[in-house]
């Protein structure tokens, strides 16, 4: 037995590592979980004045970092107009990150607009501020400004319905 | 051949993180610099600190981290900024707390487990 035992230890370790080569890797728990929204005050894309924290307090929201660079927020797109609307409708924040503000103005044109309000972040410091690594990523807020959820990667369907809804209905009791 | 080892070394070791400078630290701040990003992981590309990197963020957060050290923050209180921000994945090397433990101990684990198996099968 205890000559065998290099051989298990060789198995253990290979079951652990092979069990990290299927994980996903891109996905890093964010340490903002359970804190309040960063503060901030950036412009906003397509009005006048400031856009801030407080601002977003006092409903349940999501934060959507996008840009018209970003493959990804091309895929989620249409997902969040269709959120954007009808009587279960979510207030969903845009944050416009390291882009331009006409090729920004013409994706909402042409994609149709589901953000209540969008603020631009072209140094990227609030992006920063979020822990933002990889467009897009989506905050769920909840009514005291305190983030709940984030999800990195195109929003789905799927993801919407098992990671966010279960969540959004218990703050909604 | 161990002409082209040694040249090889030489660029790999003088290579790395010469390649960002920032301007407007003193030499002393640049040190700081310099320790700090190459200790930092790019999240975009992972494999790379934010030295090595170009992409966008890893341009973002050298910017941050040289603003902060003019700032006079001290190494820790960077170091913290980004924990808070993007958690301990971001440093390369991890802090030593709850979740770390296991990573840090487990060497020394191993290293007790092989010395006992070496010793067993020695008496045997």
């Amino acid at each position: 037995m205890i000559k065998k035992l290099p051989v298990l230890i060789f198995f253990v370790f290979f079951a652990f590592l092979a069990k990290s080569l299927f994980q996903n890797r891109i996905e890093i728990p964010s340490p903002l979980i359970g804190k309040p929204i960063p503060t901030f005050s950036l412009p906003r894309l397509n009005a006048e004045g400031m856009i801030s924290d407080k601002d977003i307090i006092g409903k349940i929201s999501l934060i959507n970092i996008w840009a018209t660079w970003c493959a990804g927020c091309l895929q989620e797109h249409q997902l969040l107009v269709k959120l954007s609307q009808g009587s279960n409708a979510i207030s969903i924040i845009g944050i416009n990150w390291k882009d331009q503000a006409d090729l920004a103005m013409r994706w909402l044109e042409e994609g149709g607009n589901p953000y209540v309000d969008i603020a631009v972040d072209y140094e990227g410091k609030t992006a920063i501020d979020f822990g933002v690594y990889g467009a897009p990523e989506t905050f769920l807020i909840d009514n005291d400004g305190f983030i709940r959820y984030k999800h990195i990667g195109a929003l789905t369907v799927d993801v919407w319905a098992q990671e966010f809804l279960p969540i959004i209905n218990e703050l909604k009791q | 051949m161990r002409r082209y080892i040694s040249i090889f070394l030489l660029i790999y070791v003088f290579g790395i993180g010469t390649s960002v400078a920032m301007d407007g630290l003193t030499p002393e701040q640049e040190v700081l610099y310099q320790a700090i990003v190459q200790e930092v992981r790019c999240l975009v590309c992972q494999n790379q600190s934010i030295a090595e990197s170009n992409a966008e963020l890893a341009k973002d957060l050298r910017i941050e981290i040289s603003s902060q050290i003019q700032e006079g923050k001290t190494e820790q209180e960077i170091k913290d900024f980004l924990l808070n921000r993007y958690g301990d994945f971001v440093l390369y090397q991890p802090s030593f707390n709850k979740k770390t433990f296991f990573l840090w101990l487990s060497p020394l684990i191993l290293l007790f487990l092989i010395y006992g198996w070496y010793r067993k099968i020695n008496l045997n």
